[in-house]
């Protein structure tokens, strides 16, 4: 502060009208900051979603919407671009990553918030958390050298029991697969889920589950009776939340499906999600409309996003009543 | 009395105790399930990578033009991920705790709107944020270049960082806001010298979590910085990264060589982001523990 600002008030005597004008100009001018931060950031996002869209016009003016999300062929060489394959791809790797992490999720949250000794809750979130923070690419690594060829036994286990009879588990079983992106997506979406579901858990009322713990109902009871039915729509915000990191999640998917433009028709076969075939194909992509394709297709993997984060921002809020963090 | 209690819950004392057991037992079993791949994912990069980050050039080598040839380090992807996360930070932070300043401070309906776009980013493939930086940076540019990635990271960090800053500061306790007020400090000067002050190691931890997460990004650079064999320091050029070098040297994988770069440069990674994520929640425990003595 200037030797000028501090006068007044050695000389004892306030300058109030000074000091509310002073304090409003800078109000202003920090309101003014900050206003013009959020607009430019606004319509900075706003129009690289906008831009995306016009980049990937060309495909839907040729293809037409509905043509080039129902289209079941996608042959760059002959300039024939279609994205159900890919949406095939994305639907059963993260229905298979849900089906594999949701109960592991949810017995993880019961397990450090009812069952566990509290002095061991932190550590274990802690570790659970880890798993989050390993990126992508080391799990894709690891997934490739590792987990494809340590699941072969099991893939031709099922696809010669009960892939004789149905033909989605049938073989070939060529290690890279929707199946094996499947697991890969279940091991990076528990961490995400367990967290969600750890926090809608802790926040169901505490005097409740000692209730009934009081009238000598076990662990089992409380978890029935209190804590699964309180928090069973913040439980659906967490899976929908999981499904949409799955539906994202890029690198590691790309390293271990195996890359193949068709649908396969059994659950071993090799293919591509949405997100990997962007990732895979992008690079190379020199034949007519591929790049401007391949934006189109994440122009569908933004909107399908966008719909299901909202979904689930929505059930979160109606269970925690606006609150972002559920205090 | 006790029978009473029972009957409410399950018909008989042995099935229930039995079912609460089974409970317990499935749970550990999914916990394990759920570290056996963390620990067999860090176990395994760890064996594979140890032996080429101990050695110094791995560091201050770039890779053979050639992948599936021996020798050479990481380090123009190393230079490039500091130097791109870096830039991604200085332009991450202050939008951040600006927005969320604005949502806290003004609010109304421009706020809603930043705050929903915010909340739009946080659920977005972060390879959908790589094609939103190519359909306007690249494309206009003409090319691919770091500065390109460094958008895309500071992009994939903003709701981390406004989300976190966010929080913190709306937990600023009354007493000390209605202090703040009650002496006369102008509302700016207030949260500048009193509310961020207080929330600083939140603050730092969102910070710290989101370069945590941007650093292991690998889709949107892909689109935006595109990797590059060089050494450079020019955020015009197309510029390496830890995560791109991992994932070419994986396709690849089929050669030692790169196998063992790709273990090499996966370990340093994890170890880099890890390092954020811990230091991170390690000030957030300080802060509650602090919080529960006062």
């Amino acid at each position: 502060m200037t030797e000028s600002a501090r006068a007044p008030e050695q000389r004892g005597a306030l300058d109030l009208a000074g000091l509310r004008r002073r304090r409003w100009t800078g109000d202003l001018a920090f309101r003014a900051i900050l206003s013009a931060l959020t607009v430019a950031i606004t319509v900075v996002l706003g129009l690289m979603m906008i831009e995306s869209f016009i980049s990937a016009s060309p495909v839907y003016q040729k293809f037409g919407i509905i043509g080039f999300v129902t289209g079941s062929e996608w042959a760059p060489s002959f300039t024939i671009y279609g994205a159900w394959p890919f949406i095939y791809g994305t639907l059963v790797t993260s229905f298979l990553g849900l089906l594999i992490a949701v109960p592991i999720s949810v017995l993880i949250a019961l397990l450090l918030t009812d069952l566990a000794p509290a002095r061991l809750r932190g550590p274990l979130g802690i570790a659970v958390d880890l798993l989050a923070a390993v990126p992508s690419v080391v799990y894709g690594l690891w997934g490739l050298l590792v987990l494809v060829p340590a699941m072969r036994p099991l893939e031709q286990g099922i696809a010669g029991t009960l892939g004789r009879v149905v033909p989605f588990f049938g073989p070939p079983t060529p290690g890279s697969s929707y199946f094996a992106a499947g697991v890969i997506l279940a091991i990076m979406i528990v961490p995400i889920v367990s967290a969600v579901t750890r926090e809608v858990f802790a926040s169901t009322p505490r005097i409740q589950r000692e209730a009934v713990l009081a009238l000598g109902g076990t662990r089992w009871d409380v978890a029935r009776t209190v804590t699964l039915p309180i928090g069973r729509a913040g439980l659906l915000a967490a899976v929908v939340l999981g499904l949409g990191r799955a539906i994202g999640e890029t690198i590691a998917v790309t390293l271990v499906i195996g890359n193949s433009d068709n649908i396969g028709k059994s659950i071993f076969s090799p293919g591509f999600t949405l997100a990997s075939v962007i990732a895979n194909e992008f690079n190379e992509a020199t034949e007519t409309l591929h790049p401007e394709a391949l934006i189109a297709l994440g122009t569908v993997l933004l909107v399908v996003s966008v719909i299901v984060n909202a979904v689930a921002i929505g059930i979160r809020n109606r269970f925690t009543g606006g609150s972002r963090s559920g205090f | 009395m006790a029978s009473d209690g029972a009957a409410v819950f399950a018909p008989t004392g042995g099935a229930r105790r039995f079912r609460a057991n089974l409970l317990v037992v499935l749970a550990v079993v999914a916990l394990l399930l759920a570290l056996i791949p963390l620990i067999a994912v860090f176990g395994y990069v760890f064996v594979n990578g140890i032996r080429s980050l101990l050695s110094l050039d791995f560091l201050t080598q770039d890779p053979p033009a050639d992948l599936s040839a021996t020798g050479g380090g990481v380090r123009n992807a190393l230079v490039g991920t500091l130097e791109m996360t870096g830039l991604a930070s200085v332009i991450a932070v202050p939008i951040g705790l600006g927005v969320a300043i604005f949502a806290i401070e003004v609010g109304g309906g421009l706020a809603r709107a930043a705050r929903f776009l915010i909340d739009v980013l946080s659920g977005l493939p972060s390879i959908v944020v790589g094609i939103f930086v190519y359909a306007t940076v690249v494309v206009t540019q003409g090319h691919f270049s770091g500065f390109a990635g460094s958008l895309a990271l500071a992009i994939v960090m903003l709701p981390v960082v406004t989300v976190s800053a966010e929080e913190i500061l709306r937990l600023t306790p009354r007493p000390i806001a209605e202090g703040a007020r009650a002496l006369g400090l102008a509302r700016w000067r207030a949260i500048l010298s009193v509310f961020v002050p207080i929330g600083l190691s939140g603050i730092v931890t969102g910070v710290l979590l989101g370069v945590s997460r941007a650093i292991g990004e690998t889709a949107p650079l892909i689109f935006t910085s595109l990797g590059n064999n060089f050494f450079t320091l020019d955020l015009n050029q197309p510029m390496q990264a830890l995560p791109l070098l991992i994932y070419r040297n994986a396709l690849n994988s089929a050669y030692a060589s790169a196998r063992d770069r790709a273990f090499g440069a996966a370990l340093l990674l994890i170890l880099i982001v890890f390092g954020f994520n811990l230091v991170g929640r390690w000030l957030t425990a300080r802060r509650r523990l602090a919080g529960s003595r006062r």
